[in-house]
């Protein structure tokens, strides 16, 4: 697989960006009046950074490829690549969940339940951790969420578990 | 000129009066020990910490709001090098060069001294940075006035191209990530006619995404990411890497500064030029000053092990940066790095447009900044000491579970920005982007200034061709001309340092980049800048000279030591 460099992917991928915004700059309405068209400055952007990524693709082709061995110190295939990122792909994982239950769980619960949850995973599901993490979730959102609630007047996500009614 | 000082001195007490209430000094206070706790966890930038203060502030006075905000800048640039002095481990990229003689006089049994002479040097760099801020802001903001639609869309490319070339050999990627900011900035109705645009057909980008909520996910949000990504140092505590037991030594540091005056002074106008310098924060002027320190310094070798003059220069250095960084954003509405991009954005959700006449429209606001930044320095020292204890407590506390409760705190404080779902959707996905571009080595902070001044280009450009469709203006003007000049200059320094010592072209950059900027400033006209373009000329020319005189002799270069770039 080390035939290319990484950042031959990146260019690639930043010349497919490119091309997909710059068709979507002809979905854009053109009014008929107005000198700057609405197009015209996202198309300057586009062209500007089209350029740009074929410089960045020629100079990763030039570079030859990477060294698999010194790049990085993962271990090599899937599990590899699970067990190195597996810290940020939890907090993705997590963060997406209670984005996604927050309509149902509120903000206090879901965010409650979020900062539990992700401690519990980062740092172990020990019975004594289990408890400081209880506690330092709590304390931490319950309070930050007390301080938006009532001492900001910020209508927070109360979420369908604590009002059906809530949108 | 009395009319001046008289005008400054009735903003001055009028802004005074209005910060000088219990509330404001309480929350000032709140703000310089949560700045001093932010700054001195490594891992959590400053930045961080004023975007995370910004949802408080929603419901504050603009005065209020943005002196909280100034005070929770000066702690974190403080704070910094408690860490780096106790622990070895910088607190912010703004005091790695701290660490360097910091933590071996720490370790010399000198930690009481080192804290203080850290102290004490921010103190002082503060000051000097904040009297900059007072003069050199209502100057550059005339300067400012005369800026046209074709001037300002030029500063704007100046500013991205040079935060671009900050980034060292990955100048294509800055420019890339600039150019992302720029595009991520036109999703939504555009600002000039209302027409969407790339929304996809979809109705939630037609407003486009929340610039506070993107500046989080880019910045906050993928350096929590990038602090857990090892398991084992996420479990780990500070407190594991050192002793952090200790008082400060206030009157042997006085003692000590005063002997070594001119290292404040000298590393202080560093910084606060570093700060001017659209893209160069703190974390580029400390390892400067420390640099010109060792190079002016009479015993060079006792760098690295505990030389006082080591712990001096950086510390004035970081503290005067942010006035630098205040200075472009009060006198021209461009903020100077991502800090000030961030109290741009305060300003903005107050319905404040900082721009040239920023300072003659809104003055006691501008008074208060200036104001705050000056009480927020004198809260620090006294806080200093206190917030040590806390220090200590917070050192205790893992990596993961700061991290965690803090994406927590990000999750509320986004959604109360606009208080839509959308946002912090907004957030995830940018964080994400964020985090790819961190491991694939792009720099964040052209796109951040892309995302920030991206409508500020735009408006600008069309208002130039609203004026006239004729493009000329944007080589023709001087300004324009200037801020083109000093772009490709900049674009061209990356690759001028990677020959240098190697090629002899390089032996020409300089001069030559002293003929062309001297060009424009001969068209502004007048007295003062012609002049000053002949002193360029001057040392251009005699630069030149100099390098005839050695026959084209190459320059030797230094072995350079690790840049850091981002915070």
């Amino acid at each position: 697989m080390a035939t290319v460099n990484r950042d031959t992917y990146v260019a690639i991928f930043l010349l497919l960006f490119c091309g997909v915004f710059i068709d979507a700059t002809f979905d854009i309405r053109e009014p008929d009046y107005g000198v700057l068209m609405p197009s015209t400055w996202p198309r300057v952007i586009l062209a500007v950074m089209t350029v740009l990524s074929m410089i960045y693709l020629i100079q990763s082709l030039k570079a030859g490829p990477s060294n698999p061995d010194c790049s990085t110190e993962r271990s090599p295939g899937f599990v590899g690549f699970f067990v190195y990122w597996r810290n940020p792909i939890i907090c993705f994982v997590m963060f997406f969940f209670f984005l996604w239950s927050l309509p149902f769980l509120g903000m206090l619960i879901g965010g409650v339940s979020f900062v539990f949850l992700l401690m519990c995973m980062l740092g172990g599901w020990q019975p004594r951790q289990l408890a400081v993490h209880a506690l330092v979730a709590v304390f931490a959102v319950g309070g930050m969420w007390s301080l938006f609630t009532f001492g900001l007047e910020v209508m927070l996500p109360e979420g369908r578990i604590y009002n059906p009614y809530a949108s | 000129m009395i009319e001046y000082l008289l005008d400054a001195f009735l903003n001055f007490s009028l802004a005074f009066e209005g910060l000088w209430t219990w509330e404001t000094m309480s929350l000032m206070a709140l703000g310089v020990a949560a700045g001093l706790i932010a700054g001195a966890i490594p891992g959590f930038t400053i930045a961080m910490a004023v975007v995370l203060t910004l949802p408080f502030t929603f419901s504050m006075p603009p005065e209020q709001g943005v002196a909280t905000m100034v005070s929770v800048m000066v702690g974190g640039l403080s704070g910094g090098l408690m860490a780096g002095i106790l622990t070895g481990i910088p607190g912010t990229p703004s005091s790695v060069a701290t660490t360097f003689d910091g933590f071996p006089m720490a370790r010399a049994g000198r930690p009481g001294l080192a804290l203080g002479l850290g102290v004490w040097s921010s103190f002082f760099g503060g000051i000097f940075s904040a009297i900059c801020l007072m003069t050199l802001a209502p100057q550059l903001a005339r300067v400012g006035l005369e800026f046209q639609p074709w001037d300002f869309f030029m500063l704007v490319i100046f500013a991205l191209t040079i935060t671009a070339s900050l980034a060292g050999k990955n100048l294509i990627k800055g420019l890339i990530a600039g150019a992302l900011g720029l595009l991520i900035r036109t999703i939504g109705e555009d600002e000039a006619v209302g027409m969407p645009r790339f929304n996809f057909g979809t109705e939630v980008l037609l407003a486009g995404f929340d610039f506070i909520a993107v500046l989080i996910g880019l910045f906050a949000f993928s350096q929590l990411l990038s602090d857990v990504r090892d398991p084992a140092l996420a479990r780990k505590s500070l407190s594991q890497q050192g002793t952090v037991k200790v008082r400060i030594d206030h009157i042997g540091a006085l003692r000590e500064i005063a002997h070594r005056w001119v290292v404040v002074i000298r590393s202080a106008t560093i910084g606060v030029f570093t700060g001017i310098l659209p893209g160069a924060g703190g974390s580029v002027a400390n390892i400067l000053a420390y640099d010109q320190a060792k190079k002016a310094s009479r015993t060079p070798d006792e760098f690295g092990n505990g030389a006082s003059e080591g712990i001096i220069a950086p510390e004035s250095s970081n503290n005067a940066v942010e006035g630098g960084a205040l200075i472009t954003l009060i006198g021209l509405g461009i903020p100077g790095d991502v800090t000030a991009a961030v109290m741009l954005g305060a300003l903005l959700i107050h319905d404040v447009v900082p721009s040239p006449s920023f300072i003659s429209d809104e003055p006691v606001l501008v008074y208060s900044i200036f104001t705050a930044f000056f009480i927020a320095t004198f809260m620090m020292i006294f806080l200093q000491s206190f917030m040590l204890k806390f220090f200590v407590q917070i050192t205790k506390i893992r990596m993961y579970m700061l991290a965690s409760v803090i994406l927590g705190f990000c999750g509320i404080g986004v959604f109360a920005l606009n208080n839509v779902t959308f946002d912090l959707w907004s957030l995830l996905w940018f964080g994400i982007l964020g985090f790819l571009m961190r491991q694939f080595g792009f720099p964040l902070a052209p796109m951040i200034l892309g995302v920030v001044l991206g409508n500020i280009a735009e408006l600008n450009l069309a208002r130039a061709l609203a004026i006239t469709p004729e493009l000329t203006p944007f080589f023709s003007r001087p300004w324009a001309l200037f801020f083109l000049i000093i772009a490709i200059f900049s674009a061209a320094f990356p690759l001028f340092q990677a020959h240098r010592g190697k090629k002899i072209w390089t032996l020409l950059y300089m001069p030559f980049a002293c003929f062309a900027v001297s060009t424009p400033l001969v068209m502004m006209g007048g007295v003062t800048r012609p002049m000053i373009a002949c002193t360029i000329v001057g040392y251009g020319i005699w630069t030149l000279f100099k390098r005839w005189q050695s026959d084209w002799e190459l320059e030797r270069v230094e072995a350079k030591k690790p840049r850091y770039t981002e915070g």
